[in-house]
């Protein structure tokens, strides 16, 4: 079994008849699944890259940076608003740990 | 296209038919991702399909969210590799008539408000369109086979009480038709897109109601009992293995009819 932390979760990775299985622990004690029966046949040297990959995914944290969409403007009478695109390459997700990020005072 | 091997993502796959129809597909021997807002409803299912020995992963996410769909579809790739079937189970309800009256006066005591019309609009229609555009874009992408599946229900024909809900669920019903002739004349030859409109079902929401009223529900359906969510599950199977079944919407309901006798 292979625990990390990661956006101060503690995550447990465990290999059962050739599938990893990842569940998670919040810092309140709650508790997770991500997935079961995983990465069958994947090399073993891979499988730490391939879980962390899946967790950043599923548990974006931090902030995003998100490219206004000039293209689109909302006008409300004469006044023109630029909203957000979440479809703008600039739309990334903050993929560090949640601990290098300026806490809110 | 055969289930088995096949990746299928399953919005509201944590309850009634959207679990039924995860674990029809991981009993058949496809890979799946379940979508559902709330944790412990995943945890359930994922550790159900475990224990069939399937191949699952399970992720939070709100579909009326487009980064919420983003996260969903992205980590089905990160998993498995690629995507093949999309079910847009997730759905709320939330009853009630567009006017109501006060019965003394006669005069509008009461309108249904926003907050009952924009979640109801938001989830079961932008959140199917949402999941149904991510996952299609994917597919063409990816250039895997694929199918979509929108859930509408027998109520899309108008069910009073219900305008947000039928209202939405119509356009889901109709979703197939546009979005398939949109691949043909885009050239989309590799996904194909269909409708399930389910009738009176046996989710915790029907089986769980005043049962006086769900015996007058019944008293409308031939088969005489209400839909099981396997069977709505099963009929979604037959639409992967059966490429011939494309831009409609299907109904499984039992055979319900209006009072005296005519089919809805």
């Amino acid at each position: 079994m292979t625990s990390f932390t990661y956006n101060d979760m503690e995550f447990s990775v465990e290999e059962g008849q050739g599938r990893w299985s990842i569940t998670y622990r919040t810092a309140e004690g709650k508790t997770g699944v991500v997935g079961a029966g995983l990465f069958a046949g994947v090399p073993a040297d891979e499988i730490e890259a391939r879980v962390r990959a899946l967790i950043k995914t599923v548990f974006p944290v931090g902030v995003r940076c998100v490219g206004p969409d000039v293209a689109h403007p909302l006008m409300i009478g004469d006044l023109k608003i630029v909203p957000p695109d979440v479809t703008h390459p600039n739309f990334i997700y903050w993929d560090k740990d949640s601990s290098s990020s300026p806490k809110q005072l | 296209m055969e289930i088995k091997g096949s990746v299928a993502v399953i919005t509201g796959g944590g309850n009634g038919i959207g679990e039924a129809v995860a674990k029809y597909f991981a009993q058949n021997g496809a890979k799946v991702v379940i979508v559902d807002m709330a944790q412990k409803n995943i945890d359930r299912v994922v550790k159900d399909i475990q224990g069939m020995g399937g191949e699952v992963i399970g992720v939070q996410a709100n579909v009326t969210s487009e980064a919420d769909t983003a996260k969903f579809i992205k980590a089905a790739i990160e998993a498995f590799g690629q995507i093949n079937i999309a079910v847009s189970c997730a759905g709320i309800i939330r009853d009630g008539t567009m006017l109501s009256l006060d019965k003394e006066t006669g005069k509008v005591n009461r309108k249904m408000g926003l907050d009952k019309w924009q979640p109801v609009i938001d989830t079961n229609l932008t959140g199917t369109f949402l999941t149904v555009r991510d996952a299609a874009e994917a597919m063409v992408n990816g250039g895997w086979p694929g199918l979509l599946v929108t859930i509408s229900s027998v109520n899309k024909v108008g069910q009073v009480g219900q305008l947000n809900y039928s209202s939405a669920k119509v356009a889901d019903a109709l979703l197939p038709k546009i979005v398939v002739g949109e691949f043909l004349m885009r050239g989309i030859r590799n996904v194909r897109c269909v409708g399930i409109a389910p009738g009176y079902t046996a989710t915790p929401m029907l089986t769980g109601m005043n049962q006086e009223a769900l015996k007058a529900i019944l008293a409308d359906v031939h088969l005489g009992r209400l839909v099981d969510p396997n069977e709505i599950a099963r009929l979604i199977g037959h639409c992967v293995e059966n490429e011939a079944i494309n831009a409609t919407t299907l109904e499984i309901t039992g055979g319900l009819c209006y009072p005296g006798g005519i089919a809805k």
